[in-house]
């Protein structure tokens, strides 16, 4: 069996992962961060896509506004190209307590979360689909984030500091030398191939399967209650500013614009099974129905996709009394030399993604305290791979960077503008064979025909690299069908359903794709 | 706005495959009749085949006999409603119409006795009925090895994958790529197909492609030979390469489906129909009994009400726009207003989680009696896939449908017609 070994091993490549990987990189620290599939396949990449001013939570939770209204100030330095600057609005709708807007103003002051009372004409003024019935609206900096994108550069900046990043590697055991943690065994979740790792620390950070890797090394009382929430993502930017409902916060109260997309969000149901994707009906009808409150004739645009997404809501069933018994929903780390007596073992969990570089920075810093070792942190300052020269990501960019090549460049995506050449070069440098990985990488096949006309095409190309047979090329293919499949179904009406079937024409009538040899 | 009001004998909505066969032939029955469309259909999105009927759900090698079976089996399938009988007929009375057409030489191959086996742009291998002569010649029911043949410059068209399949089902196919020049990258079937009109350009694509062959290779190019006129391009192209040569379809824009529009516009026009494109029907004028007395359609700017004896309605199913489902879960036909039949209803389950299955929303359509009649409005006869009970897209039988009950719904109102004359 191969063996590795590494300071810091990291099991979870969401944010908090990435993240932590990218810090402790960051400090001098040899890391390898794995995860059991593609990063931010999990919490991460399955969120709104809001980068919280903070105003969500003041009132009902003041510490976690104050923890994001810091962190947006940071991530906007470090990580100015994963984010838009499109600002944010709470608005009173008729449906919200209308004493609720003047707590918020108390809350906001309270906070430091930067807040601006404007009148409803001009909130309207500025964002024309809003709901005209509201009765009050207050800018905060509210944006929004690409997750995908930010975990792959902490992933590229941990790597340029010599770290290691292992996608579709599940831990299948934890190491332990009687209190100590020693490393974890790896297995190739699409070869079977086993690897052992040693480790000066091991780091939990799996979200909302953290329950299941401290169960490996054999921890007691780690429950994360995984929180499923559903988001839906509409075919326009229906408002081009994050627009909340001033209110207590609940179900679809959030219109998040990203990329072209609005995506309204969301819901919280809670189950037993991390990996429970089930969309209700309901949930669906409830999210359509918020959405025209904030957004009248909400339901009449493109339900492009929908999805889950699951919180990880920490319960310590270790601790005793009656303080730390409360679900919740700020973040939770567990130094396991203090809490168990099982040293090199720490587990983060919890949180939100905005605050997820404050999560990796105090995980580093309990790897620190259990190794002796003094390194400070550098990541509130230290800008990512890419995002050094402090410009925030803008809308028309990448229209305006296509448009240089229009004649020479051939366009695969044309809903998402992915060049050939772009293609390519992330199917050679990723060596995926999964095109699911290259959307979630360059939004392939993410825009309203949902695949229907670019999937055949990187079909083609990827089988037009080295090494790819047509039936890797095949499979391909078909898992990017039930994959896109799965997201869209629930959801289908309207020119979207007319959408799905042109596109039923396509891999049935006129290529057959069900009938390829098997 | 102005308002206008025209009178004809019968009006068609719809202008894909089935709308343009019912006008057609209602014209050559001696209707007056007008085609009203908001756009073209299926045509110029489809392979421009004629599948009748490819898998039953296995492969269907005998359609004639298997659609016999599926009557036997499915009564609500259209098929059921129609005959075999019908569908030879249209079949036929299509054949005809694309020799006596605009594109000189072109002409179908092929009947219910057999399906051809033509490779698609994957290389997975399609069973279909009437094709094209430009496609028959890659009908793998005939052995010998194939060069599929692709350019980097058509990003809808893939010869090595397509190749690389064909040759997993144990056919022997290789594949080869030509450089093609082009002003700007992106480049679609029919842009190409404008290229190979030229016969200068043709001719330096032919020498380029020559030394690249082997033995006794047929060729199989994307489907662009020709848009004015394939016959000519694509017999050229067979002496140059002294090679049986085919198309094989492309991703939409079709061009074999293109010239299947050519067609059939101009059969329709030669018997004296019309053809209205960029005309949407708003509404219907219902009188007490439900008979559609009028159709309100807006093109233009301007609003006309089309006054008719008879109506047929082709406006296609989910795909054309035709059938629609709310965000209320409810399905409704969009033109007339009519009765849907076969739709889950809110709280029903409407599609399963894996996609390649069968799925509760697809056998969705307009209500008919047994003449295709719409339910609620005897003078509306309905064809093509604004029909219920057909999964067209798995089953391969949308053209055969389309062909067979245009052709049914045409004769339906001329004996209407007849009768009311009679009467």
């Amino acid at each position: 069996m191969a063996s590795l070994s590494t300071d810091v091993l990291v099991i979870g490549g969401g944010a908090t992962g990435a993240g932590v990987a990218w810090d402790a990189a960051l400090r001098g620290f040899e890391v390898l961060l794995v995860d059991r599939a593609d990063l931010s396949e999990g919490t991460s990449g399955r969120f709104h896509g809001l980068l919280h001013s903070g105003g969500r939570y003041v009132v009902k939770d003041p510490r976690a506004a104050e923890e994001c209204i810091g962190e947006n100030r940071i991530l906007r330095h470090v990580l100015a190209d994963c984010i838009e600057d499109t600002g944010g609005l709470f608005v009173t709708t008729p449906w919200d307590d209308p004493d609720y807007a003047d707590r918020f103003v108390e809350g906001c002051r309270a906070t430091g979360v930067d807040c601006e009372e404007i009148s409803p004409a001009q909130a309207v003024g500025e964002e024309p689909r809003l709901n005209p019935e509201i009765s009050r609206a207050f800018r905060v900096p509210d944006g929004n984030i690409d997750s995908w994108k930010t975990v792959w550069s902490m992933a590229r900046g941990a790597q340029e500091h010599g770290g290691r990043v292992m996608t579709y590697h599940a831990a299948v055991a934890i190491h332990r030398d009687g209190d100590e943690v020693t490393g974890a065994r790896l297995r190739d979740t699409r070869s079977g191939e086993e690897v052992d790792v040693e480790a000066r620390v091991t780091v939990n950070a799996a979200g909302a399967w953290a329950g299941r890797v401290a169960d490996l090394a054999g921890i007691e009382g780690v429950r994360v209650l995984p929180g499923r929430g559903i988001m839906i993502a509409m075919n326009h930017r229906l408002v081009n500013t994050v627009v909340n409902r001033c209110q207590m916060p609940t179900d679809g109260d959030i219109i998040v614009p990203i990329r072209t997309v609005s995506v309204i969000g969301t819901t919280d149901q809670h189950t037993d099974d991390p990996d429970d994707h089930t969309v209700l009906q309901a949930e669906v009808d409830a999210m359509l129905d918020d959405g025209e409150k904030l957004v009248p004739g909400f339901r009449r645009a493109r339900a492009l996709r929908v999805w889950t997404g699951v919180r990880p809501l920490f319960e310590d069933a270790k601790a005793d009394s009656t303080d730390t018994r409360d679900v919740t929903r700020a973040h939770a780390l567990l130094d396991h030399r203090e809490r168990d007596g099982v040293s090199r073992f720490v587990t983060i969990t919890g949180g939100k993604l905005t605050t997820f570089r404050l999560m990796a920075e105090e995980t580093v810093d309990a790897v620190c305290r259990q190794l002796g070792e003094e390194r400070p942190c550098a990541t509130k300052t230290t800008q990512l791979p890419g995002s050094e020269s402090g410009r925030h990501y803008r809308l028309g960019e990448r229209l305006e960077r296509k448009e240089q090549h229009l004649r020479d460049e051939q366009l695969i995506c044309e809903c998402e503008m992915i060049p050939r050449s772009k293609l390519e070069a992330t199917m050679r440098r990723t060596g995926t064979m999964n095109l699911d990985d290259i959307r979630r990488l360059l939004r392939l096949g993410m825009g309203p025909c949902q695949g229907g006309f670019c999937i055949y095409r990187a079909t083609g190309i990827l089988h037009g690299l080295d090494g790819i047979s047509a039936e890797d090329a095949d499979g391909a293919l078909l898992h990017f069908l039930q994959e896109r499949w799965k997201g869209v179904w629930p959801i289908l009406y309207g020119d979207q359903l007319r959408q799905a079937r042109l596109d039923d024409w396509i891999f049935h009538g006129v290529l057959d794709v069900e009938h390829l040899p098997s | 706005m102005m308002r206008s009001e025209l009178h004809f004998d019968a009006v068609v909505v719809g202008a894909g495959v089935a709308g343009l066969v019912a006008g057609a032939r209602l014209a050559e029955g001696g209707a007056r009749v007008c085609v009203l469309a908001k756009g073209v259909g299926s045509t110029h999105l489809a392979p421009g085949t004629v599948d009748v009927l490819g898998y039953a759900p296995e492969r269907v090698d005998e359609p004639g006999r298997a659609v016999g079976e599926l009557i036997a089996a499915r009564p609500d399938h259209p098929y059921a409603l129609i005959g075999v009988e019908a569908i030879g007929e249209a079949l036929s009375w299509l054949a005809e119409r694309v020799v006596r057409g605009p594109l000189p030489g072109y002409r179908y191959v092929g009947g219910l006795e057999r399906n051809h086996l033509l490779p698609t742009a994957i290389g997975a291998v399609r069973p279909s009925t009437l094709v094209p002569e430009t496609m028959a010649g890659g009908d793998l029911r005939s052995g010998g090895p194939v060069c599929i043949v692709g350019s980097p410059v058509l990003r809808d068209f893939h010869a090595s994958l397509c190749a690389a399949n064909l040759a997993r089902a144990g056919i022997e196919a290789r594949s080869v790529a030509v450089a093609i020049e082009v002003e700007r990258a992106d480049q679609n079937s029919l842009g190409l197909a404008r290229r190979f009109d030229d016969a200068d350009w043709r001719s330096a694509f032919a020498s380029q492609l020559v030394p690249l062959l082997q033995g006794e290779e047929r060729v199989g190019l994307p489907a662009v030979l020709g848009s004015k006129d394939p016959h000519g391009v694509w017999s050229d192209l067979e002496d140059r390469l002294a090679r049986r040569v085919f198309e094989i379809p492309t991703l939409p824009p079709s061009v074999p489906g293109m010239r299947l529009f050519e067609v059939l516009r101009a059969a329709l026009r030669e018997a004296g129909g019309r053809l209205v494109l960029g005309s949407e029907v708003l509404a219907a004028e219902r009188a007490d009994d439900g008979r559609v007395v009028a159709v309100r359609a807006h093109a233009s700017g301007r609003d006309v009400r089309y006054v008719a004896s008879s109506f047929v309605l082709a406006t296609g199913g989910f795909a054309s726009g035709g059938v629609e489902l709310g965000s209320d879960w409810i399905t409704r036909e969009t033109a007339l207003g009519l009765a849907v039949s076969g739709a889950p209803g809110p709280g029903e389950e409407r599609f399963v989680a894996e996609y390649v299955a069968e799925q509760p929303m697809a056998r969705v359509g307009v209500a008919v009696d047994a003449q295709l009649r719409a339910e609620g409005a005897e003078n509306v006869v309905v064809a093509g896939a604004a029909l219920p009970g057909a999964v067209p897209w798995r089953e391969l039988s949308g053209e055969g449908i389309a062909v067979a009950s245009g052709s049914r719904a045409a004769s339906t109102v001329l004996s209407r017609a007849a009768a009311g004359a009679a009467a």
